[in-house]
């Protein structure tokens, strides 16, 4: 279903026969609050004064409403850039995105997307409470777009910050800073979340929890969500399915169901489902980056 | 157990904070009253001519004598000064504005700002005076000149200073960049700013001293310090210095004081 010019899927799905539909990978019932998104041959490239790089090049996708998609390849393959084509931070030289049928822009202008960046990236002077509403209080233009506060607090708590609404960002760890980040991300209550690699800061403990965390988060939302990494655990363990991109030029190599069942847990992560997972994709990004 | 060590520690924390505070709010006291009390004791034993040195306290006891003169002059100067120091942080804010958003004005622009930071003040003061006319406008000028450069550096890297993870977070729900200036780029520039407001109060001071040498004034404790010299006034000379240097620390003191209420939780507060 992904797979279009220039993309060719993986064989087949290394574990179950029965492959899933778009229909059953999202059985929540708040998944009408996700948007669809559509990427038709879009290509990018940067030129500096010496060169031209090819970020991207004739990328075909299709995610469906209330989907988890993640982009993994290694640094260059352009998922970051792929990232703010759709999220109308970048514009591509060719194709085009469209969320709903809407235009990336005209997205970004009734504020539909909810931005998870690389590092916390908190406004300094507010207290977590008002960092998590940060991005409602701009833009007031486009309308009150928050969650109702009631939902907010729900998941202040479920990442355990209640008890630090009223501290700022520096009296923080690392990990309850990309907690907040996370919140802040959700509480737009935006139909499409983009996160860039929201976890590479953090150390492998403290990741392994939130990445569980964030998919309690996503459930009760039930938004779409395109997910960069380059950890193949975390794509198979948090994804319905991962587009594996490679380098120079940036594509789309393979795209991989993940047939784990929902909610994903940490125990699943013994199952040979997940390790069989791991391994094909391991090799697809060998065999793209020999 | 547990509890005792902790009521002990709590017992050990208390005088270790009382420690604190007392380095904080004593020491500087302390060393100035020690300054003083050197400067006095020096003119008895070494008997210096009150004349060629009066000690601190014949000047602070001058200075009792003649509140309204002192008074008077001290609140003409602290205005032009006051307005200097304002004229200059309002036009560098518009300039640092236009020169943080564009590289190419950043470039045309800073070698304007360091000639006007390496060309000493005094030299160019009396054409100024010789342009502008005598009076108060000579005196802006200047005044507002020395303070320009250290409010427009600073503010060219405050509203650069912030993240630009943050901004486009910003950009992700359609920020204008008005608002992006309002809400992000001035509240990032808050401390770099008080940290150029510190310095120029002192250089807002000596602009407005330098201009009423030079603006054929009448007024002002830059006035009182001329006269004093032309006709040996020792006491005078001293109890304008001594005016100048109370209105620049209180000016300090302001600042700092502004510094702590405004960037609380702010990041350049951690140490």
């Amino acid at each position: 279903m992904a797979a279009g010019p220039g993309t060719h899927a993986v064989s087949e799905a290394p574990v179950s026969g029965d492959s899933l539909t778009s229909a059953s990978r999202v059985p929540r019932a708040s998944a009408a609050n996700g948007a669809s998104v559509s990427i038709a041959g879009v290509a990018k490239s940067f030129r500096t004064r010496s060169r031209t790089t090819q970020a991207l090049t004739s990328v075909d996708l299709h995610i469906g409403k209330g989907e988890f998609v993640s982009l993994l390849g290694p640094s260059g393959c352009g998922k970051s850039t792929l990232l703010r084509i759709v999220g109308g931070l970048i514009d591509p030289d060719q194709g085009a995105v469209t969320i709903e049928g809407a235009s990336p822009h005209a997205a970004r202008s009734k504020k539909q997307f909810g931005l998870i960046p690389q590092a916390p990236a908190l406004v300094p002077w507010r207290t977590v409470e008002d960092n998590i509403v940060f991005l409602s209080t701009l833009n007031h233009r486009a309308g009150q777009t928050t969650l109702p506060p009631d939902q907010i607090d729900d998941l202040i708590a479920a990442v355990g910050l209640t008890d630090f609404r009223h501290a700022y960002p520096h009296e923080l760890s690392g990990g309850m800073q990309q907690r907040v980040a996370l919140v802040r991300g959700f509480a737009l209550g935006a139909p499409v979340l983009l996160m860039d690699e929201p976890f590479a800061a953090l150390d492998e403990i403290t990741r392994a929890g939130a990445r569980y965390l964030l998919l309690d988060l996503w459930s009760r939302t039930g938004a779409t969500v395109i997910f960069v990494t380059h950890s193949i655990p975390e794509a198979v363990i948090l994804s319905d399915r991962v587009v594996v991109m490679a380098a120079r030029p940036g594509r789309v190599a393979a795209v991989e169901e993940i047939t784990l069942a929902r909610p994903r847990n940490p125990e699943m992560e013994d199952d040979s489902a997940f390790h069989d997972h791991v391994r094909h994709l391991r090799s697809g990004l060998r065999d793209h980056h020999a | 157990m547990t509890a005792v060590v902790t009521a002990e520690s709590v017992v050990d924390a208390l005088p270790d904070e009382a420690h604190r505070w007392s380095i904080g709010a004593f020491a500087p006291v302390i060393g100035i009253a020690a300054f003083l009390g050197l400067w006095q004791a020096s003119t008895w034993l070494f008997d210096v001519k009150r004349f060629i040195l009066p000690g601190p306290w014949s000047i602070v006891v001058h200075m009792a004598d003649n509140p309204g003169y002192y008074l008077t002059n001290a609140r003409t100067t602290i205005w032009e000064a006051f307005l200097g120091f304002t004229l200059a942080f309002v036009l560098a804010m518009a300039a640092a504005a236009l020169m943080a958003r564009s590289r190419f004005l950043e470039r045309a622009g800073l070698p304007i700002s360091v000639l006007i930071q390496v060309t000493p003040i005094i030299a160019y003061a009396p054409a100024i005076v010789i342009w502008l006319g005598p009076g108060l406008r000579s005196i802006l000028t200047v005044t507002a000149l020395v303070c320009f450069v250290p409010f427009l550096l600073n503010g060219i890297a405050g509203l650069r200073s912030v993240d630009p993870l943050l901004i486009e977070l910003a950009r992700s729900v359609d920020t204008s960049e008005m608002e992006v200036l309002r809400r992000l780029r001035i509240p990032s520039a808050l401390p770099y700013l008080l940290s150029a407001a510190k310095i120029n109060v002192g250089l807002a001071l000596i602009g407005a001293v330098l201009g009423e040498f030079f603006a054929l004034t009448s007024k002002g404790l830059g006035y009182s310090v001329k006269v004093a010299q032309a006709r040996n006034l020792v006491d005078q000379l001293w109890g304008s210095i001594f005016s100048l240097a109370i209105i620049g620390s209180l000016a300090t003191l302001l600042i700092t004081g502004l510094e702590r209420t405004m960037l609380r939780g702010h990041a350049s507060q951690r140490t």
